[in-house]
């Protein structure tokens, strides 16, 4: 209990209701306290206007005599809690309800009589000598008193209560929070265990900002569970892809045995083994690269590249293999060098990969095309083919790694190439177009200058 | 590899190597004897690379590797030390005077790399060839600039290996400042930039110039495939094409088809060479 308590004071609505309550009960007991020291003084004012209007009154009779009898009569009507009339006439009597009477602690108004008892509350007094006496006129200031306790009435009334509500309001607000932030907080925690299907289900009297957080947290685990999906399948793929290789070794080693036993040659099993671990190698090899290139530190050392200059390398050393295929690479580049920001690498292992690709999918037809052109500030590399070309479904599986098209199963290659140059492409924040050459496809990498 | 040649007398290490690589043949060939004709052939057997023995050491913590590198090179003729840490390895080739590092960039208790800043912040400078099982362009460049001479994916073939070794000894590839290559009766005019064989013109494309004069200048040693990419078209991949053997072939049509022997020959799993 006192643990939930405490938890609930460190939660923000409980928080903000409490400054809010301590802000509207400084800003109402300043406002009472000045409405109550302005009333008060218009209400003193109104006891001094009367006492003056009283003692001009009194001034009006016309000697001592007649005086001490006014003061009489108009005494004897009056309550002396509210009015003290007091005359010390010349000869020393006093008339009136009351006198006044001194004492260490200062002026008392007291009875007249033997009783001499003393009148409780606070008097307004004004004094004057009138024909050789002295005339006191007391008004209580009894309703200013009451005045006072009106005042902490209506603070007990209305802020009292006004208090209590907020307190409670904001308490339960905050558990009510604490409650949202607390299906949040599991959603996460679930996450983070590894169940990536957990999502935040909102209630319907989600406050906004909460309702943000929770379809943010949704986002990110949607992300996170495609991108882990991803991953799973590259996995599966990567262990199908390379398990078929494998067991050909294991089936070319079996030969190598039988052909020892039975004498038979056995250059072929060893040379066939050897290929395929080539081929394992290479498709780790271009994994690695792939997962390398896409951490883009590559960027750090970035440099001018020339792509003329490259694509005249990359055609020169695949012409003659082309040939030997049977194709030609018909190339249009400019006189003058094109220079891109990038890794003269992996910009020359993407134009090889072009090609590569372009040679293996090119079916029947012989030529492929290779230009390179530039702008004030693009260059394009287009490298195009007269083959089956990709189906438009199918053309961002392509960059996907290892997939493969069905019909491309029997042909070389691991389906890595063309990941890698989307990842190239990437890397060097280009463009990467996949469009129908019709027949064929035709790649086209714009670099922004 | 003008360049490769004019550094051998502007760098101080491989000046000072080809200079004790020199006097080295010279006492040699004083051991075998004076005269015009022992000279010669002292400079035959002396250029002779593949067959000079040289004194190595394998860094490497994988036995079946380790053995399998150690057994290739031996059968070489080559003497060969092994050693399975990064601290060993590293007190090893301070010590010992090797011609050539062989060293796992992955290693127990020192790793390859800080191995092998240690060496060069040392002072020391025997080649270094550094295995790897990366091989991004990334773990290239942090392995040349850390001092490494020369670079090896895992897996590699023995063949790859031992002709990089080779390359790496930094003895002088012949005294080339000659104009004129000469590998049986073929003739490289390195300034008109003619090649004729037994008396006939051969025509070459400037590539395949390239290409042949790359093993001129290395003869007698294997070039890999990947060298060739290299060396001749400055290519750090390896592409899945047999771009090479198709540029082999077309050269090969032209140098060694018209005529009875073959010069370029093909090494079984390693590469090519021109025989001295």
């Amino acid at each position: 209990m006192k643990a939930r308590l405490a938890g609930l004071w460190r939660s923000m609505p409980l928080r903000l209701a409490l400054l809010l309550v301590l802000l509207f009960t400084i800003v109402s007991l300043l406002s009472l306290a000045a409405s109550y020291a302005v009333t008060q003084r218009s209400f003193e004012q109104a006891i001094r206007a009367d006492l003056a209007q009283d003692m001009a009154g009194f001034r009006a009779a016309p000697g001592a005599s007649a005086l001490a009898r006014l003061v009489e009569a108009e005494s004897r009507e009056t309550d002396p809690n509210r009015l003290i009339l007091s005359y010390i006439g010349p000869n020393g009597r006093i008339y009136g309800n009351g006198a006044i009477a001194r004492d260490n602690e200062g002026y008392h108004i007291v009875s007249i009589g033997a009783a001499r008892a003393q009148y409780d509350g606070v008097y307004l007094t004004l004094t004057d000598t009138l024909y050789g006496g002295l005339l006191t006129i007391a008004r209580s200031r009894a309703e200013i008193t009451a005045l006072r306790e009106v005042f902490i009435n209506i603070l007990l009334v209305s802020l009292l209560p006004t208090v209590l509500i907020a307190l409670s309001g904001g308490l339960i607000l905050a558990r009510r929070s604490k409650r949202h932030v607390e299906v949040i907080r599991g959603t996460l925690d679930r996450l983070t265990t590894g169940d990536l299907t957990a999502r935040v289900a909102p209630g319907a009297r989600w406050s906004d900002d909460l309702l943000r957080i929770g379809e943010a947290v949704n986002q990110m685990a949607r992300a996170q569970e495609t991108s882990v999906a991803a991953l799973r399948q590259v996995s599966l793929d990567i262990a199908h892809d390379l398990k078929t290789p494998i067991q050909r070794v294991s089936v070319h080693l079996d030969d190598l045995d039988r052909a020892e036993a039975t004498g038979e040659d056995r250059v072929e099993p060893l040379a066939r083994a050897r290929a395929e671990l080539d081929g394992i190698a290479a498709i780790f090899q271009s994994l690695l690269q792939l997962a390398q290139v896409e951490q883009g530190d590559a960027r750090a050392h970035f440099a001018p590249v020339d792509l003329t200059a490259l694509c005249r390398t990359m055609i020169e050393l695949y012409e003659p293999a082309a040939g030997e295929q049977g194709k030609r690479l018909i190339c249009t580049l400019p006189e003058t060098p094109a220079h891109v920001t990038g890794d003269r690498a992996l910009l020359g292992q993407m134009i090889a990969n072009l090609i590569e690709n372009a040679l293996r999918h090119s079916g029947d037809a012989e030529a492929l095309d290779i230009s390179l052109d530039q702008t004030a500030d693009q260059v394009t590399l287009n490298v195009a083919d007269g083959g089956p070309g990709i189906p438009a479904a199918d053309r961002d599986k392509v960059l996907q790694r290892l997939y493969r098209l069905d019909r491309s199963r029997g042909t070389p290659g691991h389906g890595l190439g063309l990941a890698l140059v989307d990842g190239v492409v990437k890397l060097h924040r280009a463009r990467l177009e996949l469009i129908d050459n019709a027949p064929g496809l035709r790649v086209v990498v714009t670099f922004e200058r | 590899m003008l360049l490769a040649v004019h550094s051998v007398f502007l760098d101080p290490y491989l000046g000072a190597a080809f200079y004790s690589a020199v006097a080295g043949a010279i006492q040699i060939c004083e051991n075998t004897g004076g005269g015009m004709r022992g000279w010669q052939n002292c400079l035959t057997s002396w250029l002779n690379l593949d067959e000079t023995p040289m004194k190595l050491l394998v860094v490497e913590d994988d036995t079946t590797t380790s053995t399998y590198i150690a057994r290739g090179l031996r059968e070489e003729g080559h003497a060969v030390d092994v050693v399975a840490d990064g601290r060993d390895g590293l007190v090893q080739a301070t010590t010992g005077q090797y011609d050539v590092l062989i060293l796992d960039r992955m290693l127990p208790e020192l790793d390859g790399l800080t191995l092998l800043k240690t060496l060069r912040g040392a002072g020391n400078a025997t080649p270094v060839l550094l295995l790897t099982a990366m091989g991004a362009v990334e773990d290239r460049i942090d392995g040349l600039n850390a001092g490494a001479d020369d670079y090896l994916v895992k897996p590699f073939a023995f063949g790859e290996l031992s002709a990089r070794v080779n390359a790496l000894a930094r003895r002088p590839q012949a005294l080339e400042q000659e104009t004129t290559l000469r590998a049986g009766d073929l003739t490289m005019d390195l300034i008109s930039r003619r090649v004729t064989r037994a008396g006939q013109d051969i025509d070459l494309l400037p590539r395949e110039f390239a290409l042949l004069e790359h093993l001129l200048r290395r003869k007698g040693r294997v070039q890999t495939r990947t060298m060739l990419l290299e060396a001749v078209w400055d290519i750090s991949f390896d592409p899945m094409t047999n771009v090479v053997e198709t540029h082999i072939s077309r050269l090969r049509a032209k140098v060694d088809r018209p005529f009875d022997s073959e010069l370029i020959q093909t090494v079984r799993g390693a590469g090519y060479r021109i025989d001295a």
